[in-house]
């Protein structure tokens, strides 16, 4: 008994580590190369949740269709944002893109509640809600299911920033943008590309987490702040950080709340990543 | 011609005069609820009710010979923005009362604002005990506490749900806090054990630690304290983790919103409320009648709520013949009101009593009434 719990802790640290892995993976990408810090990447997950719920439960679409079709307006939406607003601000002060993507947040915050109203929605799914169970440890289709893709999304994204040209010239504008630029790596189109990214990968987390977490238009707001956690533990701009960072989160959470207090449980990220600031501020991950 | 448009613009303005002066002041109350953040929801169904109901006090003449106006603020579950939003609804807009807020953590900072300028404030919602402790003489609480609420129903539970081990599960702050202190004793008497106590945050939305760490407390029932967003995630998330057992809440677990975003995990459930739309007087008939005309919905607890404040705010004014807020006080002191749920008198310290709360069970997607109380005098 005590040992399935504590397989049920880590399961669901895991479940929810990889989602906090997903968004803070964008939002390190999007710090990095573009040095903004982005207060709107949670109303990206919001978007991702509210898109999917819209296009299964009105367009009628199917809910394997409805997933990346989400992904592709809210894409759509990052790029008209990256071509009108960011991209105008390239050169500016960290401020003045930090005080934007707070702007941003509230306005996309309050279209959403304009729009859809403050219900909770959610996502239906074709799985079956009955319960599997291994020795003792309970999970759902849809559990799995999210698992998995949140997984496969955070191997890909990994894939494309080690492997691929394109990551390659992310990478490179990462460590020095007038010399990438000089070597012809077209900066702005790199700069597209990443917001396109890490937008993507906030909203696949919000429409596959969707169908057991209810949508509703300010749920972007916390996990802005745990995506920040995940960041910081990990190292600002740190790939590698923000996959083991949000596994770490998922986890303490998990099992602070588990065997702790469940009154703590979100202490328990914001007390680390004090303690991450005062003895590590480069990060856990990052050579300094 | 310059002087002739001089003589039509002095004749005009004389027009107006005894026109502005006929037009009555309209007596002007406030409402504070939250209308974005984590309870909007529920927020907007109390904001649309009271919108209704005042609509239909104005068809038929309003108060005093005067219409009412609503001035609606957005306090968002938040202490700060509710004390705002109620300076705000006093200084700026001059209401006469207060209804709000939502969260017992607002009510309790913003009758804080109602004591400092003197104006009678009622809450329909809050039902953290302390509230009318402080001996605050301008609040006043139409429903019950959450010790009521446990002393009423806390004896019945383990014959309701067959069982003796209970778990808490339920929301961080002075309602959740105020249930994991008062049920026990009442759970107690009647032969039951508290095994375990969880809490969450306002903005949680998933529960898999908490109800993890109770299933490996093996409760026999589990009491939860949560509104529709989190309720729904709730139960949901209690079945897929396998869990079986009964589940008890206080909060919106009988509204048709969470049943409908719950789906099969909201059936079952027993709600403990202070309003369930299936309950038969003709008052209540007359009401769910209006309100699935015209808001398309049951009412939940919180339209409720909704009608027996502003039901019993403009009663006061009513019998204070005036729009004096220190004579609506003192007539609500005296309130003897009968309404959706039976009779309503205020205590000393300002908590109603001696209205009706319910047991609903959830069946085929209807709450269900299956134990009735009557709030005695504390």
């Amino acid at each position: 008994m005590q040992l399935a719990i504590l397989g049920q802790h880590l399961l669901n640290g895991v479940l929810i580590g990889c989602a906090y892995a997903l968004i803070a993976m964008g939002l390190t990408m999007i710090f990095g190369v573009m040095n903004i810090a982005n207060f709107a990447h949670g109303e990206f997950y919001m978007l991702g949740g509210f898109l999917a719920f819209y296009l299964v439960s009105l367009v009628g679409l199917n809910y394997f269709a409805a997933l990346p079709t989400a992904v592709l307006l809210v894409v759509a939406l990052a790029v008209v944002l990256q071509h009108s607003i960011f991209r105008r601000l390239r050169d500016a002060p960290t401020m003045t893109t930090t005080l934007v993507t707070i702007g941003l947040s509230i306005l996309l915050e309050n279209t959403a509640l304009l729009l859809w109203g403050p219900q909770p929605q959610s996502i239906p799914t074709p799985f079956p809600a009955k319960p599997l169970s291994f020795a003792g440890i309970y999970t759902t289709p849809l559990y799995l299911f999210s698992m998995a893709v949140t997984a496969a999304l955070i191997l890909i994204g990994h894939l494309v920033i080690r492997r691929t040209r394109m990551g390659k010239a992310m990478r490179a504008t990462f460590q020095n943008k007038e010399a990438s630029a000089l070597v012809g790596i077209r900066i702005d189109r790199i700069y597209m590309l990443t917001f396109i990214f890490g937008a993507a990968l906030a909203a696949a987390a919000g429409a596959v987490l969707g169908g057991f977490i209810p949508v509703e238009p300010t749920m972007g707001g916390v996990i802005t702040l745990k995506a920040f956690v995940v960041v910081i533990l990990g190292g600002m701009g740190s790939f590698v950080g923000a996959i083991v960072g949000g596994l770490l989160l998922g986890l303490a959470e998990a099992l602070g709340a588990g065997y702790l207090s469940s009154g703590w449980k979100d202490a328990i990220g914001f007390f680390a990543v004090i303690l991450v600031l005062l003895f590590r501020p480069e990060g856990l991950f990052k050579r300094a | 011609m310059q002087a002739l448009k001089l003589i039509v613009t002095a004749l005009a303005c004389a027009a107006l005069v005894p026109l502005a002066s006929a037009q009555q002041p309209t007596v002007r109350i406030g409402v504070v609820q939250p209308l974005t953040g984590p309870v909007a929801y529920d927020g907007n169904i109390y904001v649309n009710t009271v919108k209704m109901l005042v609509d239909d006090m104005n068809a038929k003449g309003g108060v005093l010979g005067r219409k009412i106006e609503l001035v609606i603020e957005d306090g968002a579950c938040n202490p700060a923005q509710s004390v705002n939003a109620a300076e705000k609804l006093v200084v700026r807009d001059k209401v006469v009362g207060l209804l709000g807020a939502f969260c017992s953590t607002s009510t309790a900072a913003m009758m804080e604002v109602a004591k400092k300028y003197k104006i009678p404030h009622i809450t329909g919602i809050s039902t953290a005990a302390q509230l009318t402790e402080q001996g605050n003489p301008y609040f006043f609480r139409a429903v019950a506490t959450t010790p009521m609420l446990g002393n009423s129903f806390g004896g019945e539970l383990p014959a309701l749900v067959k069982g003796k081990r209970f778990a808490f599960l339920t929301l961080n702050d002075d309602w959740g806090r105020s249930m994991v202190a008062s049920y026990p004793a009442s759970l107690q008497k009647a032969g039951g054990e508290v095994v375990a106590q969880e809490f969450f945050q306002q903005s949680d939305l998933q529960f898999l630690s908490q109800i993890t760490k109770i299933k490996a407390a093996n409760p026999d029932a589990i009491i939860l304290a949560a509104n529709t967003q989190q309720a729904a995630a709730l139960s949901k998330q209690i079945r897929e983790l396998g869990v079986t057992v009964p589940l008890i809440g206080e909060g919106s677990w009988t509204s048709d919103s969470y049943i409908k975003l719950a789906g099969p995990s909201a059936e079952g459930v027993i709600g403990l409320v202070e309003y369930v739309y299936t309950i038969k007087n003709p008052i209540n008939d007359a009401f769910v009648k209006e309100f699935q005309a015209k808001l398309k919905d049951n009412p939940s607890k919180f339209a409720g709520a909704a009608h027996n404040a502003i039901s019993i705010m403009v009663d006061a004014i009513r019998r204070a013949g005036s729009a004096d807020p220190e004579k609506i006080r003192e007539a609500l002191e005296k309130t003897d009101y009968n309404g959706l749920v039976g009779n309503i008198r205020f205590t000393d310290k300002h908590q109603a009593y001696g209205q009706t709360v319910y047991a609903a069970q959830v069946k085929n997607g209807v709450p269900q009434v299956v134990k009735t109380a009557t709030i005695a005098k504390p």
